[in-house]
């Protein structure tokens, strides 16, 4: 008896399909906070005055929606942490703008080593605006280490 | 030096390096702007009940600090995209460095790979990242 997930029968039910959808919009003095807190120097993302002012494109990132992953996915066998982010800037994003936001699982696969197996899940956010181009996609990683039943 | 095109980009050069802006007043200021606000990244007292070591400092704050330091580098390079994987927590108000490497060079079509590293005090990697970077051909 193993408590382990199973991978394929996940892949072929969840994956690619969006389980959830959200609308955002940023303000200016939000993405200035934003870009100022993360370093950045770049008129274009801290000079509202700026003819290109935008997000900085890592912004896209703190996107959340509202579960993790999809209804009716198993139970997961641990606890889920967050083992990383990617994001991938396609066009800017600025300020009242009103954004919409869809997710899906984007991947599902395992490293297997001594001490067991640990598995990881991306989800995938895509980020277009009201003319339906997509300005990002924002990618977590949810890593599980799971340990065979006995 | 500040690079403006792909012809002032040389492989294995080394990008000046940063030292993030990890204080709680910075973090906070962050987390309300990024909508995640609380005790967990604001309160170090909060953060040891929950049985972490102290506030700690969001991954997309260290993601966010590794995209600035390549506009620091290059101010008008285009981040195409940024992967970032969180080894170990990265605790507010602790300094940490960014160092960061050109590991590719494409000179036809712009193209930079870098790798990036957020290391603590003792010199422990705490996040790692990959970045591809569109820069000016001229």
């Amino acid at each position: 008896m193993s408590d382990l997930l199973d991978i394929e029968a996940v892949r072929e039910q969840f994956l690619n399909q969006v389980f959830d959808e959200q609308t955002f919009e940023l303000d200016t003095a939000q993405i200035v906070d934003y870009a100022r807190a993360c370093g950045e120097q770049a008129p274009r993302y801290v000079d509202p005055g700026h003819p290109d002012f935008q997000a900085p494109p890592t912004f896209p990132s703190s996107f959340r929606p509202t579960r993790r992953l999809p209804e009716g996915f198993p139970k997961l066998p641990g606890l889920g942490m967050d083992a990383g982010k990617a994001v991938a800037p396609m066009a800017p994003v600025r300020p009242g703008v009103k954004l919409t936001a869809r997710t899906h699982l984007h991947e599902v696969y395992a490293k297997t080593g001594r001490s067991g197996r640990m598995t990881f899940m991306v989800t995938r956010m895509e980020i277009f605006d009201p003319d339906g181009v997509q300005l990002a996609a924002a990618d977590t990683r949810i890593v599980i280490r799971e340990k065979p039943s006995s | 030096m500040s690079i403006a095109s792909i012809a002032d980009v040389e492989f294995g050069a080394q990008l000046p390096e940063f030292e993030p802006d990890t204080s709680l007043e910075n973090v906070r200021s962050f987390v309300v702007a990024a909508g995640w606000d609380g005790p967990r990244f604001t309160d170090h007292e909060a953060a040891r009940k929950e049985g972490l070591p102290g506030a700690l400092v969001p991954g997309i704050l260290s993601q966010g600090y590794l995209a600035a330091m390549i506009h620091r580098w290059a101010p008008d390079a285009f981040i195409e995209n940024v992967d970032t994987i969180f080894r170990a927590p990265v605790l507010v108000d602790e300094p940490y460095r960014i160092s960061g490497v050109v590991t590719d060079v494409d000179e036809d079509d712009g193209r930079v790979e870098i790798d990036l590293t957020l290391t603590n005090e003792q010199g422990e990697t705490r996040v790692f990242g990959t970045a591809m970077v569109k820069l000016p051909i001229e």
